[in-house]
């Protein structure tokens, strides 16, 4: 009978160990799971990081991220304190985006600056609250509007804070068609906003396709080489998919590469997501200064918007400075959608497709040139 | 707070950011001048 007794014991003791702080991670994991799959926002993150902080969050399951020897913890020590999965990410990501616009009316690339200006912004007021200087870069950098770069950051110098900033950066980029457009509509006149510009998709020769991404990526990989992992991995992408000779690796990486890491990706990030680290005033923080960053990089987009529209006599629509940002292609989208609010004749898709694929390009050197001065300063990991 | 820090990285950011972005611009009308669209097209209507 004792026997017996003491089995049942050991049965219960998950429901024994439970804690206040594991009982809210589990509540906001199943929140991640009904937004991913009721709601439908980024299902394809939200459902394993949903159900990875679930998993995480279960006394004496050995599943969290922080758990020496359990499953997740070996893949999070493979793939994210490696930066493996943020690297192949960009592989597919590159694999997926189309140059194309970008290579036909190269002048909308200087907007993908503008939409970095959000990231330094956030930065200052980082530093000003009184984070560390490796935290202050890392919550920066949610201003680039791109997850695996975001990752690949915080990863590398404040790992604390890697759960806030990824579930950060993911959030704003689903929310930028909520963010973005009454920024839009207080930035410019109706006038401004229904600005028509040609629809007409010009052409771009094969051979300036294939040679971007190569010439490009030699330029801005000698220029900040802390930064050759994500741009490297961009531009071999998108060669794969311009070559046109290797199919069966461009479907391996815009598919089987890119949908596996996001899977795993998601699952470690959302088990890495503990009560002990999460549920604390820096987290809020985390959130808050990630929507200056989003503010502000869609602020200075549009003041570039303006200026360009002025020194263009009106030929250039100021809301593709909106486009600058890296939410590909979430924020080309809104553009357009705006457009043809003002003008229902407005087709401004392609040219903001340009824009937001050169945000793209201008976050992944925004942080290369943050580790570059990083790395410059003597400034390694958090704690390292 | 380092404001040292802060606005070295604020400046080298953005001012790299938007010179190689420029020099990337440069780069694309001097591959398109290169090798234009209309080049191509013409070869492959001879072939």
């Amino acid at each position: 009978m004792d026997v017996f007794i003491d089995a049942l014991n050991s049965l219960g003791q998950g429901f024994l160990n439970l804690t206040w702080q594991s009982g809210i991670m589990i509540s906001i994991g199943c929140l991640l799971l009904y937004l991913g799959i009721g709601r439908k926002i980024e299902p394809l993150l939200l459902i394993p990081i949903g159900f990875g902080v679930v998993l995480g969050n279960l006394p004496l399951a050995n599943l969290a991220a922080q758990d020496e020897g359990g499953v997740i913890n070996l893949l999070y020590n493979t793939g994210i304190l490696t930066e493996i999965f943020p690297v192949l990410l960009f592989v597919g990501l590159g694999a997926m985006i189309d140059f194309g616009p970008l290579l036909a009316n190269p002048i909308v690339l200087i907007f993908g600056a503008a939409g970095q200006f959000g990231i330094f912004i956030t930065l200052l007021l980082a530093l000003g609250l009184g984070f560390a200087k490796q935290e202050a870069v890392s919550i920066a950098v949610i201003g680039a509007c791109d997850g695996p770069t975001a990752i690949y950051v915080a990863s590398k110098f404040a790992r604390d804070l890697l759960p806030a900033v990824s579930i950060a950066a993911y959030s704003y980029m689903a929310l930028v068609p909520i963010i973005q457009p009454p920024i839009m509509r207080a930035m410019t006149t109706k006038k401004e906003r229904a600005i028509l510009m040609p629809p007409g998709e010009k052409h771009v020769s094969q051979r300036v396709k294939i040679l971007f991404p190569i010439i490009a990526g030699i330029l801005t990989i000698l220029i900040a080489p802390m930064g050759a992992p994500l741009m490297g991995m961009l531009m071999l992408g998108n060669l794969l998919k311009e070559s046109g000779v290797v199919s069966r690796l461009v479907d391996v990486s815009e598919n089987t590469i890119a949908n596996t890491v996001t899977l795993l990706l998601g699952l470690c990030i959302g088990a890495s997501m503990l009560g002990g680290n999460f549920l604390k005033w820096d987290t809020i923080l985390v959130f808050l200064l990630g929507f200056i960053a989003i503010f502000m990089d869609t602020v200075t987009g549009m003041l570039l918007g303006k200026l360009i529209k002025v020194i263009s006599k009106g030929k250039i629509n100021p809301l593709l400075g909106a486009a600058g940002t890296s939410a590909f292609p979430m924020s080309a989208r809104v553009v357009q959608k705006e457009g043809q609010k003002a003008n229902p004749r407005s087709f401004l898709l392609w040219h903001a497709i340009g824009a937001n694929a050169g945000g793209q390009i201008g976050s992944v050197m925004a942080a290369s040139v943050m580790l570059a001065v990083m790395s410059g300063l003597g400034i390694g990991p958090l704690g390292g | 707070m380092d404001w040292s820090f802060g606005l070295t990285m604020t400046a080298a950011g953005m001012a790299v950011t938007f010179i190689t972005l420029y020099l990337l611009t440069l780069l694309i009308r001097l591959l398109n001048k290169l090798f234009p669209f209309k080049n191509e097209e013409e070869k492959k209507s001879k072939t």
